[in-house]
């Protein structure tokens, strides 16, 4: 029982990233119906980005954070203008080439620009645990836990009372109708990019934080975001976010009770399983729309 | 399909039917066939006769992933996956049990078939990029069980692997095996092109432009994407079999995800759902992949940041930068170009 409760625990912690960084696909594919499987590749992407400005520039925190915002808007702009939006109308897989190409590219850029090991941000926070009865869990994941509940408070706040964010929910009910309205959708198609990259930005550098910036476990952690979704359901902000933490809740079970019997690492794989298991019960997801299609 | 030139009428279901219509075409068919088979094997050097060979055992799984993306629709993120389970499968059977280099064929079309199948199972009820997304999953899980499978797959250290022996002669030189692999690349385009135009190929075709109609007129849309899926995952078996044999050695590292996503960008490139646009995009890339290695000393030395060891970084970057220009400005891949030129060829001085 002692097990369970740390595994389930530890497993929410990881689970609240997971759900942050699953956000940026949902509102992508709410947005324009694209689905984002350069998800792994801009986790990657910006958590280095993060690191060179902070560790390797030595910049102020509040440089840091204004460029980067800056380079998302340009990346968010640029693969709206010139991929997604020349696409529009074209067949499905050609989104679906479209942003795998896009991983390709940034995951060529990643090995271009910072070749050799992983970097390692430098400890800030006290390397302490605590502890909650026999549960315990780290300082630093706690926080990791805290600052994903304030984004995703924040990311609610946003939907819910600004007006920009009523009007991507507007935008993601009905494009025409919104066009009519005098929404700019092709504006909110780059905010939601952009929105999308800051998600999977905060969450890369969160994990980043705790177990270093290393190209390849990063794209994986981003591909993990891709079982969330399917389990919770493509248009689902609640499904995400309940996605995210069964994921993650499930993963640490998985790895706890399974690992001793195959011998170790089946956290990078258990997600694809649950994913291929929701696929083939349940493929809408828990709360997701099943289409009804015609002829 | 076939578009034949002008004033040829077929008079009889025979001539509807002939793959090859016209006789130009028949002498352009055996040309291809002299040049490929006596030719470029007694002209051309060790160097080119290996990308020939890559290029060979492309073109081999191009023709399994065009069945399954470019005629049924089904978008597999997977497919050096199944190439890998093909691989191991030989690679095991003959290492562990002996078996000789033809007897591991059947082994390797088996465990490649099952594989397909149980990926398939989910597109019973999904579509679209659920079924990519599937896929992509079949592929890290594929990859993981093959790292993590203890003896039979040696994990990190992969498997050795014999050359081919026929008829008591051993093939383990470039040239020799050039004529095997090329002979069952020959031998799977034909499959893949007379697979194509059957009843079956038009009911894939019938799936992937319209599955509720097709199910409508009488299609089981389900039997038909399995079978695409067995297909297809067979082809891989193939080119994996071939591949274990040709290399001599099988590791984890020559299947990662970014094979699967080239395979897909080979098929756009070249063109979806035709046979000649497969055999482009295979062409087309593993020439560009060759073009960069080769490059790559040259731009090092007038970029010093950009040194030899980044090739795999520039290489990345081009292949995908190439597949999205492709999407965007010319989507039906070089196949279609190189029919409009057959065509203003054959119209030749008129422009139509």
């Amino acid at each position: 029982m002692d097990l369970f409760l740390q595994l389930v625990v530890s497993g929410v912690m990881t689970g609240a990233v997971y759900a942050l960084m699953s956000l940026g696909i949902v509102i992508i594919y709410k947005a324009s119906s694209v689905f984002n499987f350069s998800h792994g590749s801009i986790v990657a992407f910006t958590s280095y980005l993060v690191w060179s400005l902070l560790v390797q520039l030595q910049f102020s925190p509040m440089l840091v954070l204004g460029l980067s915002l800056g380079v998302i808007f340009v990346m968010a702009f640029c693969i709206q203008r010139f991929i997604l939006q020349p696409l529009t109308g074209q067949p499905i897989l050609a989104a679906i080439v479209a942003t795998l190409a896009l991983a390709e590219v940034i995951n060529g850029l990643i090995t271009l620009i910072w070749p050799g090991p992983a970097r390692v941000y430098p400890k800030v926070i006290p390397s302490g645990v605590v502890q909650m009865g026999t549960v315990v869990f780290t300082w630093e994941a706690s926080l990791n836990f805290a600052i994903c509940a304030v984004a995703f408070a924040g990311f609610m706040f946003f939907f819910q009372k600004t007006k920009i964010g009523l009007t991507m929910r507007g935008t993601a009910e009905d494009h025409q109708l919104a066009r009519s309205e005098g929404v700019p959708v092709k504006r909110i198609f780059v905010l939601a990019w952009f929105i999308a990259i800051l998600m999977a930005a905060i969450g890369g550098v969160l994990m980043a934080k705790m177990h270093g910036v290393n190209q390849e476990p990063l794209i994986a952690l981003g591909m993990k975001s891709l079982s969330v979704v399917i389990l919770g359901g493509m248009e689902s902000i609640l499904g995400a976010v309940i996605g995210g933490l069964a994921i993650g809740v499930l993963e640490a079970l998985g790895a706890g009770y399974l690992d001793p019997l195959v011998g170790g690492g089946i956290e990078e794989v258990f997600p694809f399983v649950i994913l291929l298991l929701t696929l083939l019960v349940k493929p809408h997801g828990l709360f997701g729309y099943e289409r009804i299609e015609r002829v | 399909m076939l578009k034949k030139p002008c004033g040829t009428f077929d008079q009889t279901y025979a001539q509807d039917m002939a793959p090859v219509r016209t006789l130009y075409r028949k002498i352009l068919l055996v040309c291809l066939f002299l040049c490929i088979f006596i030719l470029v094997p007694f002209l051309a050097n060790n160097y080119f006769l290996s990308v020939m060979n890559i290029i060979g055992i492309t073109v081999i799984a191009m023709m399994g992933l065009n069945i399954l993306t470019g005629y049924c629709g089904l978008i597999s993120v997977g497919h050096a996956a199944f190439i890998a389970v093909g691989a191991y499968a030989s690679a095991a059977l003959s290492n562990h049990l002996g078996f000789p280099f033809w007897a591991t064929l059947p082994g390797a079309l088996l465990a490649t078939a099952i594989l397909g199948l149980i990926v398939g199972l989910p597109s019973l009820r999904i579509k679209g990029f659920y079924v990519a997304v599937s896929t992509l999953a079949a592929h890290y899980i594929v990859i993981w069980l093959l790292l993590h499978g203890g003896e039979v797959t040696k994990g990190v250290w992969g498997l050795p692997c014999e050359s081919p022996v026929i008829l008591g002669y051993r093939l383990n030189t470039e040239r020799s095996m050039y004529f095997l692999i090329m002979a069952i690349a020959a031998l799977s385009t034909i499959l893949a092109f007379n697979l194509v135009r059957s009843r079956f190929g038009r009911a894939l075709v019938a799936v992937r432009d319209n599955d509720i109609a097709a199910e409508f007129m009488g299609l089981d849309v389900f039997r038909v994407k399995l079978l695409a899926f067995i297909i297809s995952s067979m082809y891989a078996g193939i080119a994996g079999w071939l591949q274990a044999h040709y290399l001599g050695m099988i590791t984890i590292e020559q299947f990662p995800l970014m094979d699967s996503i080239w395979y897909l960008g080979m098929l756009i490139v070249g063109g979806m759902g035709s046979i000649t646009g497969a055999i482009f995009g295979a062409f087309a890339f593993r020439l560009l992949a060759q073009a960069v290695i080769s490059l790559s000393p040259i731009v090092g030395q007038l970029v010093p940041a950009l040194s030899g060891s980044s090739v795999a970084g520039i290489t990345q970057v081009l292949f995908g930068l190439v597949i999205l220009f492709f999407l965007v400005v010319e989507p039906r891949g070089l196949n279609h170009r190189w029919q409009v030129m057959l065509a203003s060829f054959r119209l030749w001085p008129f422009p139509y």
